[in-house]
């Protein structure tokens, strides 16, 4: 497998607080990785630096081999990365069709085929029967996923997922799982998801990276992290600790 | 409401909306196109103003209700027209200088907000801040026109004559009575309107709206947000600009309280009425709060500010949309209780 990114030393200083630190990491293209870790551990900073919404304070970014550290948030749209916000960040007050539509605009697609490509991330996000809805009428859970139809549907390759399934219901969180495993085996996507659901975490079956306190603490299969020492001494007394 | 018809015609609400839009742009311009035949005189001679102040105000309102951006400045773009135009046309030149002075407002307009809107916008300066800027923009013009009376003629102002538009050999058409300036300024007001209209049809217009919507997501999904808003800018300043081009020659007449704050005010008021998301609400509400003023400020001199301010208060306390918003969702509703 070939690896699509890799951070070496990176980190990041806000004014004297460090909030990453000597991250080393890296991910195989067509592969989903799962980033936890307690509150504060740095990993929104994390996917900021990889999204380019953070610049980074040391250390480097490399996608598919290339030096993006520098880079600007548009350029490294559109060479493929792309994220979904913690809290999701739609086009409220235009439908689910004319969201979709804004990011099949800034596609490679062709103007004949917009319409059934549009339909057809709907599909895939489940959102056929609300296409004529305003975003601000749907349900978080459907937001979410509105929001993901938008990465999926300007073709980004590498997904940066942060906390994808906050406000979902148990069916929906599962559901997001299949989702987000069936983009990455058939459409040859890469994500890598934050998330405090751990049973989210466990449908998902991906390797599990564990940053605490900004740094890479661990990193393995679900199993072998739950089972880490460390891993359970810092999540002590955590909902996240009592669910590992 | 029937769910399968729904999904396969997302647009269908949509459509519906811009076909009713066009069915009033028809209207109000047959009611436009006729005026002169049944009011002629000094209705003939105002109303091209009133059309332009109206084109002033649908460039205003594709920035203002479709990018989400306040401009302060739009008056400056308008006097910035007239005096290219002005200056234009006193130096003689092998084409028609009408030709040249409106091409040259158009490009002298789009050009000072290109740079304006780079510097600006590649910043990332918030919209409080760029209402500010543009409103330096308004006081600049206003005392450049001022101060260099040599080319502008001071608070004298500047004279011109009305334009000849010439159709190759094929003949031409000398405005200089008002029914032929009437119907050219006319007709040029309806294709600005119709340009705009087309651009905010198409992806350009579509990225501006989502612009408006969620700049940040924008940015995320890889659109050069700073470009399409210096764009949209630039397309807003050119249009004043144009607008005030044809004004002043309509006018004969152009003076430095033209590029001024009060009448940039005055714009923002009438986008505000008319209704910021709708270019045709713009354009009625220019000509109709124009026509409005000029009528109050010869009824009662001394109030007429202040009624006027009240009109702008209650439009947008009670439609915050403005008059088209309001008709629009009045029409929504009709168009709901008609299908049950």
């Amino acid at each position: 497998m070939t690896e699509i990114l890799r951070t070496e030393g990176l980190g990041k200083r806000f004014s004297g607080l460090i909030a990453n630190q000597n991250i080393d990491f890296s991910v195989d293209a067509g592969t989903v990785r799962c980033v936890i870790g307690p509150n504060g551990a740095g990993k929104t900073t994390f996917i900021s630096m990889i999204s380019g919404h953070h610049s980074a304070s040391e250390g480097k970014i490399f996608y598919k081999g290339r030096d993006i550290t520098h880079q600007s948030v548009i350029k490294r749209a559109n060479v493929g990365i792309a994220r979904k916000f913690q809290t999701p960040a739609v086009f409220e007050e235009l439908t689910a069709y004319q969201n979709i539509e804004l990011a099949v605009l800034g596609s490679q697609c062709l103007q004949a085929d917009r319409h059934d490509r549009i339909n057809e991330v709907l599909q895939l996000v489940r959102l056929t029967d609300q296409s004529a809805m305003q975003a601000q009428i749907l349900s978080h859970g459907q937001r979410q996923w509105l929001e993901i139809g938008l990465l999926i549907a300007i073709e980004a390759e590498l997904l940066l997922l942060d906390e994808p399934t906050a406000g979902m219901t148990v069916e929906e969180s599962a559901a997001t799982a299949l989702l987000i495993n069936m983009l990455v085996r058939e459409h040859n996507l890469t994500a890598i998801i934050i998330e405090h659901d751990i049973q989210f975490i466990k449908d998902l079956k991906a390797p599990v990276t564990v940053l605490h306190l900004g740094q890479v603490l661990c990193e393995g299969s679900f199993d072998d992290v739950a089972a880490n020492k460390e891993v359970r001494e810092v999540y002590l007394g955590t909902d996240e600790g009592r669910s590992l | 409401m029937n769910m399968a018809a729904t999904t396969s015609k997302p647009w269908a609400g949509l459509s519906n909306k811009i076909a009713s839009e066009t069915g009033v742009a028809g209207i109000v311009f047959m009611i436009l196109a006729l005026i002169p035949i049944f009011v002629p005189g000094y209705t003939t001679y105002i109303l091209p103003q009133y059309m332009l102040f109206g084109l002033l105000a649908v460039s205003l309102a594709f920035l203002w209700g479709f990018v989400g951006i306040l401009s302060f400045g739009q008056a400056a773009f308008f006097a910035i027209g007239a005096y290219a135009m002005g200056i234009t046309m006193k130096t003689s030149m092998g084409i028609n200088p009408a030709y040249v002075g409106l091409l040259v407002s158009f490009i002298i307009g789009g050009g000072i907000a290109a740079i304006v809107g780079y510097f600006l916008f590649s910043a990332g300066v918030r919209s409080t801040y760029f209402v500010l800027v543009t409103l330096a923009l308004s006081i600049m013009t206003e005392q450049i026109a001022v101060s260099q009376s040599d080319i502008t003629g001071g608070w004298n102002g500047m004279y011109m004559d009305r334009i000849t538009l010439t159709f190759f050999d094929l003949g031409k058409m000398v405005l200089s009575d008002d029914m032929s300036s009437y119907y050219a300024i006319f007709i040029l007001v309806i294709i600005s309107y119709l340009a705009l209209r087309y651009l905010l049809s198409v992806k350009f217009g579509k990225v501006l709206v989502g612009i408006r919507e969620n700049e940040e997501r924008m940015t995320a999904l890889g659109y050069n947000v700073s470009l399409y808003k210096t764009s949209a800018f630039a397309l807003s300043g050119a249009f004043a600009s144009f607008a005030g081009a044809l004004y002043g020659s309509h006018a004969n007449f152009v003076s430095p309280s033209l590029g001024g704050i009060l009448f940039s005010t005055e714009v923002v008021v009438w986008v505000a009425i008319g209704g910021r998301h709708s270019l045709l609400g713009a354009l009625v509400g220019g000509i109709i709060v124009a026509s409005i003023s000029n009528y109050l400020s010869a009824w009662t001199p001394e109030y007429w500010q202040l009624l006027l301010g009240l009109i702008f208060i209650t439009v947008i306390v009670f439609f915050k949309g403005g008059v088209a918003g309001a008709v629009k969702s009045l029409y929504g509703l009709w168009l709901e209780r008609h299908k049950r």
